[in-house]
């Protein structure tokens, strides 16, 4: 069994994780075996990715974070990043990250009813 | 001189090739005075400078050349006299010649000494140094109405010579300044590369401003420093290649850049406003034209409000906004991205037929970002976008609270 390398709390129907310090590629594919598990393991339908006390965000997390979501999703679940920075933001736009297709929310509060919107969204005919 | 050996001597055509001799030097006058400083001989070259004729002159006393004043306080009898007991004196002193122009001469006077030893005249030689002591003049009066500052120093980096400004600048007096090395006047720190450098300015000696891009102090006889500009000029003269220095202080522009540098960043501050106009709602007038540095303001501006506010909506009203180009578009698009990776919305509001129409024709896609043609529309909009938003939190707060999936 590997070890937790990531706090994980879960919250009703969402696990809400913080990443946190410098993330190297170990690290990584550790953190990216210990959600999918989870996920599968609690069944929920929601995964959200605190990113505010991450160091740096570049364009190495930024691939990091589109990975883990398209994991979660295709375990069945939907996934949003919140606490995206200022200055990450805008490095991010200046580095030219491509971000589009990452849901985002300022805080936990707003990306529970932004992964409320994905959830209902998925459940339609219409893609949001 | 001497008389060709071997005794058959002509002495008048011996004599005559001496007064030959003498009549062929131009700018020296030649005469031969009496012991009383009656004219005894008076060369050609003596009439050319004062104008004079021999049989005016023989006889008389060559005080005529004295102006009255001088004439008056005995002065050809204080210089022969002195002559007489020195050997030989040069000096310098004004004359007249006969139509009355005056003219600075350079006099050496010489005695002549008979066969006991007694003075049985003079040898006076004479040059008009007039131009020449004009031209110093000259020179020395442009030194010291200079506007700068200016320091002369010579290829052994010694000071040769200084203006009143520099005095007053450095604080130092003229004579304590000539003859030491110039980086009295260098700030300690930049000695040592000082030293380098004007080496480097006597290999290639041309006018040129000193350290290029580089802020240049100067140090004060107190120790003080401040900035200063400074051109470098070489100067070809008869004692070898000197380097002319002006050095302006720029105490004053300085601050006036950089009280100018603070105003600039107040009024970007002013130029910029995020206002919330809501909760939850911010708004951003922009007003004129953006260029980068305004944009990057208005993109971080934006950005803290929207953390410190957690502000889910943000409008761009483009009402105030005369043109838009490609650059000013990406920095617009930059800002909407930036805030949507933190979760805000954009909307943008008020943007004009023209602007419309620029924008499509320069092949500006803004995505999907949503406008609206008022301000008023655009935060009906952010109100309905918060209502749906805040109807789905209501729904995960339930979903929370029951513990069950919608």
């Amino acid at each position: 069994m590997t070890e937790d390398v990531v706090p994980v709390m879960k919250i009703g129907d969402t696990l809400l994780v913080a990443l946190q310090g410098d993330l190297d590629d170990t690290t990584v594919i550790q953190i990216e075996e210990q959600l999918t598990r989870e996920v599968a393991r609690t069944g929920v339908s929601g995964m959200l990715i605190d990113v505010s006390r991450l160091s740096v965000v570049d364009s190495f997390i930024a691939r990091v974070l589109a990975r883990i979501v398209a994991m979660v999703r295709l375990l069945g679940a939907q996934a949003a990043v919140v606490g995206i920075q200022p200055a990450v933001a805008i490095t991010l736009v200046e580095l030219g990250v491509p971000m589009g297709h990452l849901d985002t929310a300022l805080n936990a509060e707003q990306g529970l009813a932004l992964l409320e919107r994905l959830r209902r969204a998925d459940t339609g005919t219409d893609r949001p | 001189m001497t008389t060709p050996p071997g005794g058959s001597q002509d002495p008048p055509a011996s004599l005559r090739d001496l007064e030959a001799m003498l009549d062929a030097v131009t700018d020296h006058a030649v005469v031969k005075l009496g012991p009383g400083g009656e004219v005894v001989r008076w060369s050609r070259s003596a009439q050319a400078m004062t104008g004079y004729t021999e049989p005016e002159m023989v006889g008389q006393s060559v005080s005529a050349l004295h102006t009255e004043e001088d004439r008056g306080a005995g002065l050809m009898e204080q210089e022969l006299e002195s002559a007489r007991q020195d050997g030989r004196r040069e000096f310098q002193g004004w004359r007249v010649r006969k139509g009355g122009e005056r003219f600075l001469a350079h006099i050496s006077l010489t005695p002549v000494r008979g066969e006991h030893g007694a003075v049985s005249g003079f040898v006076k030689v004479f040059r008009d140094v007039t131009e020449s002591a004009r031209a110093e003049s000259l020179f020395h009066g442009l030194l010291e109405s200079a506007p700068d500052a200016m320091v002369i120093v010579g290829s052994d980096a010694r000071i040769v010579l200084v203006n009143r400004q520099a005095e007053t600048l450095f604080g130092f007096e003229r004579a304590e300044l000539v003859g030491r090395e110039i980086e009295v006047l260098v700030p300690a720190r930049f000695r040592d590369r000082h030293v380098g450098h004007r080496s480097g300015f006597l290999a290639d000696p041309r006018l040129r401003p000193m350290g290029a891009g580089l802020e240049l102090f100067g140090m004060r006889r107190d120790g003080t420093e401040f900035p200063v500009e400074i051109s470098l000029s070489p100067l070809e003269t008869a004692e070898g290649t000197l380097v002319a220095a002006a050095i302006r202080d720029v105490t004053e522009r300085r601050e006036t850049e950089q009280r100018l540098l603070r105003q600039r960043d107040e009024i970007l501050e002013l130029s910029t406003p995020v206002i919330q106009v809501w909760d939850k709602v911010l708004a951003l007038p922009i007003i004129g034209t953006l260029d980068t540095l305004r944009a990057t303001r208005l993109t971080e501006g934006l950005l803290e409000k929207i953390a410190q506010t957690q502000a889910e909506v943000a409008i761009l009203d483009m009402s105030g906004v005369p043109t838009i180009d490609t650059q000013v578009a990406q920095h617009l698009l930059k800002t909407v991205q930036a805030a949507a990776l933190m979760g805000t919305v954009s909307i943008m509001s008020g943007v004009r037929p023209e602007t419309a129409q620029s924008m499509v024709h320069l092949g500006i896609d803004m995505g999907r970002l949503r406008s609206r043609n008022t301000l008023q529309d655009a935060l009906q909009l952010a109100l309905a976008v918060l209502a749906e938003r805040a109807g789905t939190v209501a729904a995960a707060a339930r979903a929370l609270t029951s513990g069950e999936s919608l």
